[in-house]
């Protein structure tokens, strides 16, 4: 699974601009599934199981990434830009950048010797910062970038330490390549599996797709904010890594199925998966749009630990995907039996 | 010509040398040096000088200086969870730092990341701020024992930055400032290779600049010359800051003019580049120049000096950016004052 993350993780999709991300996960999972595509660009896949489902069960993971978008073209050749999704003006200054199809750019600002004590201690916001790609100005500029031109952060996907991966892009290609890895294997129940669209700006692709699936049962697979980093004790943390599938009670969009919240520990501890819950309120994924579709749909997301969500440095630990994955494929028939 | 200056500087940027530890710095350039020196020093404060022509007896010594250290973080604390706790080596712009890829330098070379607290542990007030060095950890995604076993404080880090191509020939990566000015000198070095010129020829690669110019106060010292000609980076204009005080990117060589300097000197960088047809700016200093210039010229009993600037982008960030072609109008103006040596004028008279 490391592998396929790590392709997943190189390519470019923000919000609106998956279709590249889309048609490698399609030309992986075609062999597996009944594929198809809806208006949104929501990638559905209808896998056949050993039985014929009972209920419904559509799993989920958003292909989209956030990153930032053109919106203007300055006299002397440095592109404007807005973040796509929620983007922390401070992980964007001093970073390297992939302008449409494939052009290297840096965002920067003026030398720190040139700036006041006050300028040093704030932060930049982001409509203070440019795209240099090297052009010598707009019209230099215009030959390779239009206005509108997606951008996403140009940072590679390693190992490090005892077990960690780092990349960009984790949230959620990892909830990508762990439905991947579902679909490829034999499943004992019949499953339906979207890759939603543009969750980073407003859960939108889900929405969508929840209505058309109509499921019963829905699982979201996504990555979740841990802040188990130094400075931070105690519940603060919300979860860490190395713990295993977070499973969460409450986030801002959504209030988790109880018994389905029940259900995904008991079997936790019934497989020996490593399984935690988050310590805090904080965040809120697809789920916030597919428990409310319709006329309501019973909801768990399962989430990987991942520490700089939102950066260019996304950071999880191995093992914790592994615990996301078999909980996820625990999960298929203790659904389908209640 | 066979010199690769965008390979030479991708290699040069690319080594650790982060102020008081330039080794693999210092050896990669040590390296390049061989092809135009015999008598080449690696000495105990992380400088490399060469000599390149000893002066014919009443001949002037010139050298030719770049500084090979580059800014980093040093580690000083290791956490009770394995996150390394650092403090900077030389400027470091604090703003850029969260999620930040980097490289430590312990006993293995080890990566992290920068830890940034996550949104809702911080209010909104703290968002708008950024973090003091002291505030920061590195995640090396290891536990305290296993960390302890390859880092020590003390170690240094980089920033870890992949050399990233531009357009119209201009590169990004860390450490330009100032693997540029050692790329600059040694492409003066191969356009001087099998000349003829009426001076003698030294080179020093300084460490700790970024520290105050420690290693050029040493390094001078001892090879005692009589003009010194400096090469670092300076700012390279953005439309955030003040125009007068940049040069421009893709304009050629800045040369500067400052109280500190030698104005004959600068006079005649001025007419080299006019005679060669060298691109070039003017980049006027109202004091000392914060360069190896300042401490070398008034090492020993005084050395006249120079400087030329290579304009570049987001100075002490990973992404300095620079274009080729002003790397290599440095280069050869350098290259052309020696191959047009005029002596200067000589105040110290016997009354």
């Amino acid at each position: 699974m490391t592998e396929n993350l790590k392709k997943l993780c190189g390519l470019c999709g923000i919000s609106g601009r998956e279709q590249t991300v889309a048609d490698e996960i399609e030309r992986q999972i075609s062999p597996y599934c009944s594929c198809r595509r809806d208006n949104l660009g929501n990638l559905i896949a209808q896998k056949q199981g050993k039985k014929r489902a009972g209920h419904t069960l559509m799993i989920s993971a958003h292909i989209d990434e956030v990153g930032m978008i053109v919106t203007d073209i300055t006299s002397d050749g440095m592109l404007r830009f807005a973040p796509v999704g929620g983007i922390d003006s401070r992980v964007i200054i001093g970073r390297s950048v992939l302008v449409g199809d494939g052009i290297s750019g840096v965002i920067g600002t003026k030398a720190m010797h040139m700036q006041t004590a006050e300028e040093r201690g704030t932060a930049v916001k982001s409509d203070q910062l440019f795209i240099d790609i090297g052009a010598k100005d707009r019209e230099d500029a215009q030959r390779f970038v239009s206005r509108g031109e997606s951008v996403c952060f140009d940072s590679d996907f390693l190992e490090f330490g005892n077990g960690f991966l780092k990349g960009k892009a984790i949230d959620d290609r990892f909830g990508c390549a762990l439905l991947i890895e579902l679909i490829r294997s034999e499943l004992e129940y019949d499953t339906t599996f979207v890759f939603s669209t543009q969750e980073e700006i407003g859960l939108r692709g889900a929405k969508a797709a929840a209505y058309s699936v109509n499921p019963d049962f829905a699982i979201v697979c996504e990555a979740t904010t841990a802040a188990d980093i130094s400075g931070v004790d105690g519940e603060k943390q919300v979860c860490a890594l190395g713990k295993g599938a977070v499973v969460g009670f409450m986030d801002h969009r959504t209030m988790y199925d109880r018994e389905l919240y029940r259900l995904a520990f008991q079997t936790a501890e019934e497989c020996g998966i490593p399984c935690q819950t988050k310590t805090m309120v904080a965040g809120g994924n697809d789920a916030g749009v597919i428990h409310t579709s319709r006329g309501g749909v019973r909801t768990i997301a399962v989430s990987i630990p991942c520490r700089y969500l939102h950066s260019p440095s996304c950071v999880i630990q191995k093992e914790d995907m592994n615990s996301c994955l078999e909980l996820v494929r625990a999960l298929i028939p203790r659904i389908q039996t209640l | 010509m066979n010199f690769d200056v965008k390979e030479t500087l991708k290699r040069l940027c690319l080594c650790c040398g982060v102020s008081g530890s330039e080794d693999e710095a210092c050896t990669a350039a040590a390296e390049l040096l061989k092809r135009y020196s015999n008598d080449i020093l690696l000495d105990d404060y992380g400088c490399v000088s060469a000599v390149i022509k000893k002066p014919a007896p009443g001949q002037p010594l010139v050298l030719l200086e770049a500084h090979i250290d580059e800014i980093g973080m040093i580690v000083t604390h290791i956490e009770e969870n394995g996150f390394l706790k650092v403090a900077n080596c030389g400027g470091i712009d604090r703003r850029l730092l969260l999620a930040q890829q980097v490289t430590v330098h312990g006993k293995e070379q080890l990566k992290g990341v920068i830890s940034a607290m996550p949104p809702h542990l911080e209010s909104d007030e703290e968002r708008k701020k950024t973090p003091e060095i002291e505030k920061i950890a590195v995640d090396i995604g290891m536990n305290k024992e296993s960390a302890q076993r390859l880092i020590a404080p003390g170690d240094k880090i980089t920033f870890d930055t992949a050399f990233r191509e531009l357009k119209n020939d201009r590169v990004s990566v860390k450490a330009i400032d100032d693997r540029g000015g050692v790329t600059a000198v040694l492409y003066a070095l191969e356009m001087l290779k099998e000349q003829e010129y009426p001076c003698g020829l030294s080179v020093l690669f300084s460490s700790q600049e970024e520290l105050g110019e420690r290693g050029a106060a040493i390094g001078g010292f001892r090879i005692q010359p009589d003009i010194s000609l400096s090469v670092d980076v300076s700012f390279g204009y953005t439309s955030d800051a003040v125009e007068y005080k940049c040069g421009k990117m893709g304009q050629g060589a800045m040369i500067g003019i400052a109280p500190s300097l030698n104005q004959e000197i600068a006079d005649r960088l001025i007419a080299v580049a006019k005679e060669a047809d060298i691109p070039y700016q003017l980049e006027i200093m109202e004091g000392e120049t914060s360069t190896d210039a300042d401490t070398i010229g008034v090492t020993g009993a005084g050395v006249k000096t120079g400087l030329v600037s290579i304009p570049i982008r987001y100075m002490h960030t990973p992404v300095e950016t620079v274009a080729i072609g002003d790397i290599e109008a440095v280069g050869r103006l350098l290259a052309e004052y020696v191959l047009r040596f005029e002596p200067i004028s000589e105040r110290n008279q016997k009354l």
